[in-house]
């Protein structure tokens, strides 16, 4: 099956940071997302370097990915530069947070 | 997951809540008697070692591998640190009611043996990392202070036993004290916070040089003060450390609001908000307190304001602080444990749905309301309002914790 990188980024906002309450896509932690016939690719990062959320957030992107990844390998890399900021989150996340700029 | 910080957390509040129990049943009157005796020795040891120490080294084995991205040199030590730690504290309890010398000093040991392995397993865990900031020189020398705590303890133990340096016992008595509360709670409580606050707030882009002056006045007046009491120094020598402390306070609180300034989520949660309002206070009663002193400095030393300033600083900021970081702290440790591996399922709950905020915020509210009428009783020289700030503060304490607990039920 064709899979696209935007249903992946959609299957990803199942994955909530659960203290925040607002998922990781809307957080802006997910940087790129690629897709071939064989890999599922995630590239990400978290709100602060040791996160303790850290293995949670990274388990609960490969179990949502595993419903649609077939029999594609999922990589999900945590990476800390660039390092995330507010910034990153979309206008749904910063409402929900009452985001002060 | 780890279940080290598991034991030490759920111990913590087992103390917590035997502590209010135990002062409940004397209308918290043992306050009003001479604490330098077997009554005095078991609520104060069961406050500080029971609940504030065990706390604070759960959250230690908890929060190491968020601050140095590394995990605990061992955690075998740790489960072996627990049990010895955990047998001797009870024995060491048990002495003091029973007022049993041998016991008391058996257990005193095999605690301080505990105290030992953990300094160990904290000294090979930040050696190895390496990663040395004002959290993780905080830390290590909060673990210093406690191991010195425990080492004059275990000489005024030494000394009531065999009476071999009595004219040493009551500087040791002052530096035990001053090394355990000021030194131990002092910086593991500051220091961590300069982690914890930041991620609550999501605070961004802060600056971070003052952590560096906390951590070197801190230090500074907790040097001070245990050399002072060591060799008996001048009344002026032990204000000064009064004073470098009280500085390191006020700049503490600065920073905190530079962090608060900083924020990018507008609420941290109640407990946290409670902990800010917390840390202002004690810094305003730290300031009275150092004026006061140096107008009337002889008083310092009375029981009175022995008494008064332990209940300042233990009940109103040590226990207050980690009472309002255990709402972050409970939910954090129940979540991971019970969701962690279920997170991006659907139904998962979020922290948020295991702990009340509005329940938090009144449990809170009503501790630190209650818990001004004692230190008022005791300026006052009021029993009475000593009884009943204080059993209302321990009912509304065992309530809070009972909410906590609820969380393992979620």
């Amino acid at each position: 099956m064709t899979l696209h990188e935007e249903q992946v980024r959609e299957k990803l906002r199942l994955v909530y940071d659960p203290e925040l309450g607002v998922n990781i896509v809307d957080l802006g932690l997910v940087y790129d997302i690629r897709v071939d016939d064989d890999h599922i690719y995630v590239r990400m990062t978290m709100t602060t370097p040791g996160c303790p959320m850290h293995d949670m957030l990274v388990g609960g992107v490969k179990r949502v990915l595993r419903d649609i990844a077939e029999k594609r390998e999922i990589a999900v890399d945590v990476v800390w530069e660039p390092r995330w900021s507010p910034d990153n989150m979309s206008p749904a996340a910063k409402e929900q947070l009452g985001f002060i700029d | 997951m780890s279940r080290l910080p598991f034991l030490f957390i759920l111990s913590g509040m087992a103390g917590f809540v035997l502590f209010h129990a135990a002062s409940l049943m004397s209308l918290t009157g043992w306050i009003g008697e001479e604490l330098r005796g077997p009554s005095g020795w078991f609520h104060v040891h069961l406050f500080v070692l029971g609940w504030a120490t065990m706390l604070a080294m759960g959250a230690v084995y908890q929060l190491i591998n968020v601050i140095l991205q590394s995990n605990i040199y061992s955690e075998r030590l740790g489960y072996i640190h627990y049990a010895v730690f955990t047998v001797g504290l009870a024995g060491l309890l048990f002495g003091f009611i029973q007022g049993e010398v041998y016991w008391i000093a058996a257990c005193a040991t095999l605690a301080f043996t505990g105290v030992l392995l953990f300094a160990w397993n904290m000294a090979a865990t930040l050696f190895r990392a390496s990663q040395w900031n004002a959290i993780t020189i905080s830390a290590a020398c909060a673990v210093l202070y406690l191991v010195l705590a425990g080492l004059s303890g275990m000489a005024m133990g030494l000394n009531f036993a065999t009476g071999w340096w009595n004219e040493l016992h009551q500087r040791l008595f002052g530096t035990h004290i001053w090394l355990g509360t000021v030194g131990w709670f002092g910086l593991i409580i500051t220091g961590f916070s300069y982690k914890m606050l930041p991620m609550f707030y999501l605070a961004h882009h802060y600056p971070t040089a003052p952590q560096k002056v906390v951590t070197a006045l801190w230090n500074a007046g907790v040097i001070v003060g245990a050399v002072s009491f060591l060799l008996d120094g001048s009344v002026w020598t032990k204000w000064s450390a009064l004073l470098l402390i009280t500085i390191a306070i006020v700049v503490y609180n600065v920073h905190l609001l530079q962090i608060r300034k900083h924020r990018h989520k507008r609420g941290p949660g109640s407990g946290i908000q409670w902990s800010m309002y917390g840390n202002h206070a004690f810094a305003a009663a730290a300031v009275a307190m150092l004026v006061y002193a140096m107008w009337h400095p002889q008083q310092m030393f009375l029981a009175e304001s022995v008494t008064l300033a332990g209940w300042i600083y233990l009940a109103g900021w040590v226990s207050f602080m980690i009472i309002c970081y255990l709402s972050k702290i409970v939910p954090f440790l129940w979540w991971t444990h019970k969701y962690g591996k279920h997170a991006g399922q659907p139904g998962t709950p979020l922290m948020s749905d295991l702990l009340s905020e509005k329940k938090v915020y009144a449990g809170l509210a009503a501790i630190a309301v209650f818990g001004l009428i004692p230190p008022l009783g005791l300026i006052l020289d009021s029993p009475l309002a000593v009884a009943i700030g204080g059993t209302a503060h321990s009912v509304f304490s065992v309530a809070y914790m009972g909410l906590i607990g609820l969380i393992f039920s979620r």
